[in-house]
């Protein structure tokens, strides 16, 4: 895939004169009532998962601060010394609101932080693909391609078990399979702003490559992007949460959502279902959230380019 | 498409989607714990050597209290304290056709010493402790003994015999040196894998061999024994209880290994199901890493090795309720143990000082030791091989924590586990061992004894720990006949494994079985599901 020959191009269209708007339209997204619902759905489920382990009744990661003499209680028992656990307890004695609220946590940082790096080397690729063109763009796209083959809970698989556990690990793993889909997606938007004429009149002034790339190109083609991004948060998630739930994601003794379900799954047919239910249910109101804003941006962020 | 290319296609699809048609005779089995091998002689535990019982036969076989049987050999007499002469039973054959003599037990002798692959060692201090092997005729075994060993029927039920016409060979004889006989290459693992060189003469006749997907077996026919009662059997790893059970109800397996024992408790009152449960033989245990002075997963202030100390040793076990364990999280499916092996076995103290807890009294070892704020470490355990072992590891971190030792627990499957402690890659690991013969002695041998290639002892004792005069008991234990002495013996060496504590003893396993109304099965102290054992009740 080479660059265009911008002058003599038969097929070249004239770009509309006017700049392109950089900003979404949030009057048309506020006015959804869907989409209110789901944003304040995530904010409090944010917000939970950020503010609340500082509330949190015990901490869940402390073995000191429960006992296995609690184990398996239902919803709204008491332990010993007095605590009232109100979704019950795991087969630790863990308390399931505090498991599910540091659990939310763990799944919100490997989510964002996964997202962010993975956005951040994705993007760089994809506009380098684009600026350097050529034999560069052909082989950096070759390498998206052979990544994008593989299905991503297989590649993460594969590294977290030649790795060991830990959220750092997760973290690289999911990273790891998923910078292509922006360095993809990334390219695809530089390559259309590219053809137009304010990048033309751009290159005309003699600026740098560099500032072209991050000062032009970059502003104007990431809105794609970073709509895809917010869907991709959820997708990071979930990818976590099945690599703790086949239990090789985060270690057994801190939980994280995928890891408390995958704990209860044995104790379902005996009639406890606190265990895996909750945390199961905090996992869908998190990835429903987070899908629902992902896909209304991306509606608006189409009929804006309609 | 027209519907009748459409049912045809169907049809044609259907045996491939099904592999075990639905008929009286097939038995699926789910296992909690699945073989890693189909190769008997490539690692000594359990699920590898129930496996070997379906395709392969031994001199001797076990029957489900543990007592040595005839098995390939019809008969066998201790001529001295040191000869064995064994009477082998003819007419058998092969499943390849071969007929069975004394050359394919030599040649497996032989293949035992000759398995690169094989983990720690496997089966080779058996073989090792034999000085000569001789055949008066086709059909005679005479078996002399470097030392006394009066399990040595006990010790040959768990070697399967293969079949010499696997590789090729001259003539056979028991002579390491000049590799028997052998002139072809050894049997690799994959071979045996592949079902290329499982050729036994067992109940059943390997399929397919898939790790991790299960073992498919079919009825060998040609079997010299009892026949057993199902065409065809599948072996289904599921290592999750939930899934399991699951299973069971909606039919998808006819019987399952250990569920839940709360869950087993429930299937009680079910018509449509029935549960066996047996004592094991099998004890969980705590193993310190002794030997070195920097431990891998230990964090001490003084950068030195804690184990090394047997105030610590002691306070770790102090630190640990063991009847919570049994009551909590093994719902009573289980027993507290104060020593290596249940008390009914051959050289168990019958009444062994208990193990108590008494965390103040741990604080204070651990403060003697001079560790006052404990210290940091990670506990390594299994997660799908024995029952509930994940749950137990982190209970017991739980306890360790109480009294200041901040432990993390790093709970793995087996396969990863076995080979990782193999390289002694652990500072405590939380194992399990199922005394499968020999009694009080099988443990004190395996994992206390000074690890010692040439006599075969302490070949699991991978903390390191040496104690010459521990070493001097068991061995002399081990090459005593008379049985009542042979007893004192041993209840002598598990005092002084007790006392100085290289291994900790949590509990010993009870072991279930739930199978759907219409089967029966006795279940076996040895943790072991046979196939050929598990009868359609008319």
């Amino acid at each position: 895939m080479s660059r265009p020959e911008r002058p003599v191009d038969p097929m070249f269209v004239p770009p509309l004169v006017k700049t392109p708007r950089r900003s979404f339209n949030l009057q048309r997204l506020k006015r959804r009532p869907s989409m209110r619902s789901a944003v304040i759905a995530l904010a409090v489920v944010i917000a939970a998962g950020l503010l609340l382990p500082l509330l949190a009744p015990q901490d869940p990661y402390d073995l000191n601060s429960f006992s296995v003499m609690d184990n398996r209680l239902p919803p709204g028992e008491r332990s010993m010394d007095g605590l009232t656990f109100w979704l019950g307890t795991d087969s630790q004695g863990r308390d399931m609101v505090s498991a599910i609220l540091f659990g939310l946590r763990v799944s919100l940082l490997v989510g964002l932080t996964a997202t962010a790096i993975a956005l951040t080397i994705g993007v760089t690729v994809g506009l380098f693909a684009v600026n350097f063109g050529g034999k560069i763009d052909a082989l950096l796209m070759r390498l998206v391609d052979f990544i994008l083959g593989f299905p991503s809970i297989l590649v993460a698989l594969v590294l977290l078990a030649v790795m060991g556990r830990g959220v750092d690990k997760v973290v690289f793993a999911i990273v790891a399979v998923q910078w292509a889909i922006y360095a993809r997606i990334m390219r695809a938007a530089a390559l259309v702003e590219r053809r137009k004429e304010y990048v033309e009149a751009a290159q005309n002034l003699g600026y740098s490559n560099g500032r072209i790339m991050f000062r032009h190109l970059l502003p104007n083609s990431i809105g794609a992007v970073l709509v895809v991004a917010t869907i991709q948060v959820a997708h990071a998630i979930t990818l976590e949460a099945t690599l703790s739930f086949l239990g090789v994601g985060v270690p057994v003794t801190r939980p994280s959502l995928g890891l408390l379900v995958a704990n209860g799954f044995e104790f379902l047919l005996s009639g406890e279902y606190w265990i895996s239910v909750f945390p199961g249910l905090a996992l869908v109101v998190l990835i429903f959230s987070l899908n629902l804003v992902g896909d209304r941006m991306r509606r608006a962020f189409e009929a804006r380019r309609a | 498409m027209n519907a009748r290319l459409l049912g045809t296609l169907g049809l044609a699809i259907l045996p491939a989607i099904v592999p075990v048609s639905a008929g009286a005779e097939a038995l699926r089995i789910a296992l909690a714990s699945e073989p890693t091998a189909a190769d008997p002689h490539y690692h000594n535990v359990s699920p590898n050597n129930a496996l070997g019982k379906y395709i392969f036969d031994a001199l001797a076989a076990t029957n489900a209290d543990q007592k040595a049987v005839p098995g390939l050999a019809s008969s066998w007499q201790a001529v001295d304290d040191t000869t064995w002469v064994f009477k082998l039973r003819s007419g058998v054959k092969f499943t390849n056709g071969d007929p069975f003599d004394v050359n394919d037990v030599i040649f497996t002798f032989c293949r035992v010493m000759n398995n690169p692959q094989s983990v720690a060692g496997s089966f080779t201090p058996y073989v090792t402790a034999f000085a000569k092997v001789e055949t008066p005729d086709n059909l005679t075994l005479k078996i002399t003994t470097k030392t006394p060993d009066p399990l040595i029927p006990e010790k040959l039920a768990e070697i399967a015999i293969l079949s010499d016409s696997i590789v090729p060979h001259g003539e056979i004889t028991f002579d390491l040196e000049k590799k028997c006989g052998v002139t072809g290459e050894w049997p690799t693992l994959a071979q045996l894998n592949s079902g290329e060189a499982t050729i036994g003469t067992g109940p059943f006749k390997l399929v397919k061999y898939v790790k991790g997907a299960g073992v498919e077996l079919v009825r060998n026919d040609g079997y010299w024994g009892e026949k057993p009662a199902w065409d065809k059997v599948s072996l289904l790893p599921v290592p999750n209880a939930g899934p399991r059970l699951a299973g069971l109800l909606a039919g998808d397996y006819d019987l399952i290994e250990s569920p839940s024992a709360r869950d087993a408790n429930n299937l009680k009152k079910d018509p449509k199901f029935s549960i066996t449960t047996k004592p094991s033989n099998r004890v969980i245990f705590l193993q310190f890493d002794i030997e070195r002075d920097k431990s891998p997963f230990v964090e001490t202030a003084d950068g030195k090795n804690p184990f090394k100390d047997e105030r610590v040793r002691r306070a770790v076990s102090l630190a640990i309720d063991r009847n919570v364990i049994v009551k909590r999280i093994m719902d009573d499916a289980a027993a507290p143990a104060s020593q290596f092996v249940p008390e009914t076995m051959f050289g168990a103290q019958p009444k062994p000082e208990p193990l108590v807890y008494d965390p103040k009294k741990a604080k204070e070892l651990l403060a003697e030791a001079g560790y006052p704020n404990g210290f940091k470490l990670t506990l390594h355990a299994t997660n799908d091989r024995y029952i509930n072992d994940g749950q137990v590891a982190q209970a017991i971190a739980q306890f360790l924590n109480r009294v200041g030792i901040q432990t993390e627990v790093d709970a793995m499957t087996s396969s990863i586990f076995f080979s990782r402690r193999s390289k002694r890659e652990f500072s405590l690991s939380q194992g399990g061992w199922g005394s499968s013969f020999g009694g009080a002695s099988n443990f004190l041998t395996q994992f206390v004894a000074t690890n010692n290639k040439n006599l075969g002892t302490g070949r699991s004792n991978y903390g390191g720990w040496s104690d010459p005069e521990f070493d001097a008991v068991i061995s002399q234990a081990n090459a005593t006949i008379d049985e009542k002495k042979r007893s004192e013996l041993l209840q002598q060496a598990a005092r002084m494994a007790l006392k100085s504590l290289p291994d900790i003893p949590i509990h010993f396993e009870s072991t279930i079985w739930a199978f759907r109304k219409g089967l029966s099965y006795e279940g076996r102290m040895d943790q072991y599901t046979l196939a050929a054992a598990v009868k359609p009740a008319r």
